[in-house]
C-alpha cells in the first residue's frame, strides 16, 4: 500500500482498464451469475417485440454488466493505492448487444480532504468499438489514512 | 447445490403475481429472503464480469490483504438483489429495464455471510410515456452491519 498515493494522483489523469468482449456466452454467464434470466438477455423471440418506443431486434446485455466491469477498473486500481470504493453512480444510455466489445474509462475529477479521511471523484463512462458511450456515471473512492 | 438449481430461471412462470406498475405503493417493504453467500457464487458473478482478482479466489493472498480474508467484489450487490428477492418480486418482471443505479458501499460482503436486505418502491412517476419505478436497498451481513446501499430506476413493462 502507498500512503502517498492519495497525494500523487493528477486531475485529469486516466485510470487503466480492459475492454470486454461481449458474446451471447458472456450475457449467459451473467444471467448465472447474477441469478438475472430476465428475458430481455435469454429470449431473441420475445426480444423481437416492441417495448413502447424501443426495439431491440434480439437479445442485450445486462445493464448491470456495466456496473461490473466499472467497478472493476476502479478495485484493480484502488486495491493496488490503498483506496476503497464507496460510491458508484450510473446511467445506460444505449443497449449493449452480442458481439460488441466495450471498454470502461475513468478519469480524476477532483480530489478532497475531510477532517478525517481523503476523497476522489472520478468521471466514468463505458464506450463501444464505435466509439459511442453507452453508459456514464461518477465514482467516489476513499483513500483513508493508514492507522 | 449451485445457484443455478437453487433459483428458478424462468421468469415467466411468476408473471401473474407479481405487482404492475399500477399496484407498486412506494414507501411499502418488499419481501426479502436471508441469503448465505457462497464462495461458489462470488467466483460464479466474478467470472461473468472477467474480474479474477486474488481477493476473491486466492486465500493465502487475501488472507496476507488488508481485509484478512477473501472477500466479494463491491459489486456483488446485482447477484444480491435476486438473490435476496422472491420469485415473485416486481423487479423479476419481464422487460423490466434498468435505466441507471447509484450505489454507497461500507464493508465488503465475504463468503459464508448471510445476507439480509431491506427494500422498498422509493417513488414511481410517468416521463416521456413511460412508467418507473424507484427501488431503494440496503444490505446487512448477519452481524448488522451495512455492506452497502443503493437505489435505482427501472422502466416498467406495460
Amino acid at each position: 500500500m502507498n500512503e502517498n498515493a492519495f497525494d500523487q494522483l493528477a486531475i485529469g489523469s486516466a485510470l487503466p482498464s480492459v475492454p470486454f468482449a461481449v458474446t451471447r456466452e458472456t450475457i449467459r454467464a451473467f444471467c448465472d451469475g447474477s441469478l438475472d434470466y430476465n428475458p430481455l438477455h435469454l429470449d431473441d423471440n420475445y426480444m423481437q417485440g416492441s417495448f413502447g418506443k424501443t426495439q431491440f431486434g434480439g437479445i442485450i446485455m445486462h445493464g448491470m454488466t456495466n456496473f461490473g466491469l466499472l467497478s472493476r477498473m476502479l478495485t484493480d486500481w484502488l486495491y493496488t493505492n490503498g483506496g476503497e470504493q464507496r460510491r458508484l453512480e450510473t446511467r445506460w444510455l444505449a443497449p449493449v448487444k452480442p458481439g460488441d466489445t466495450i471498454t470502461p474509462n475513468g478519469r480524476i475529477k477532483a480530489k478532497k480532504h475531510t477532517e478525517k479521511s481523503r476523497w476522489v471523484t472520478i468521471d466514468v463512462n463505458i464506450t463501444n468499438q464505435r466509439g459511442e458511450t453507452i453508459a456514464q456515471g461518477e465514482a467516489t473512492v476513499e483513500f483513508p489514512h493508514q492507522a | 447445490m449451485s445457484a443455478s438449481t437453487q433459483f428458478d430461471t424462468d421468469f415467466w412462470k411468476d408473471a401473474k403475481s407479481r405487482k404492475i406498475w399500477d399496484e407498486i405503493i412506494p414507501g411499502e417493504p418488499r419481501k426479502t429472503l436471508p441469503y448465505l453467500l457462497t464462495l461458489e457464487a462470488i467466483h460464479s458473478y466474478c467470472r461473468s464480469v472477467g474480474d479474477l482478482h486474488p481477493l476473491y479466489f486466492d486465500a493465502e493472498y487475501a488472507k496476507k490483504s488488508r481485509y484478512g480474508g477473501l472477500i466479494a467484489p463491491p459489486s456483488i450487490h446485482i447477484l444480491l438483489m435476486f438473490a435476496c428477492t422472491p420469485m415473485d418480486d416486481w423487479m423479476r418482471s419481464p422487460g423490466t429495464i434498468n435505466a441507471g443505479q447509484s450505489w454507497s458501499y461500507n464493508l465488503p460482503a465475504r463468503p459464508g455471510d448471510t445476507i439480509t436486505l431491506q427494500a422498498r418502491a422509493l417513488d414511481k412517476f410517468i416521463r416521456k410515456d413511460r412508467l418507473f419505478a424507484v427501488h431503494d436497498n440496503v444490505f446487512f451481513n448477519q452481524h448488522g452491519q451495512v455492506i452497502c446501499s443503493g437505489r435505482g430506476q427501472t422502466i416498467r413493462p406495460v
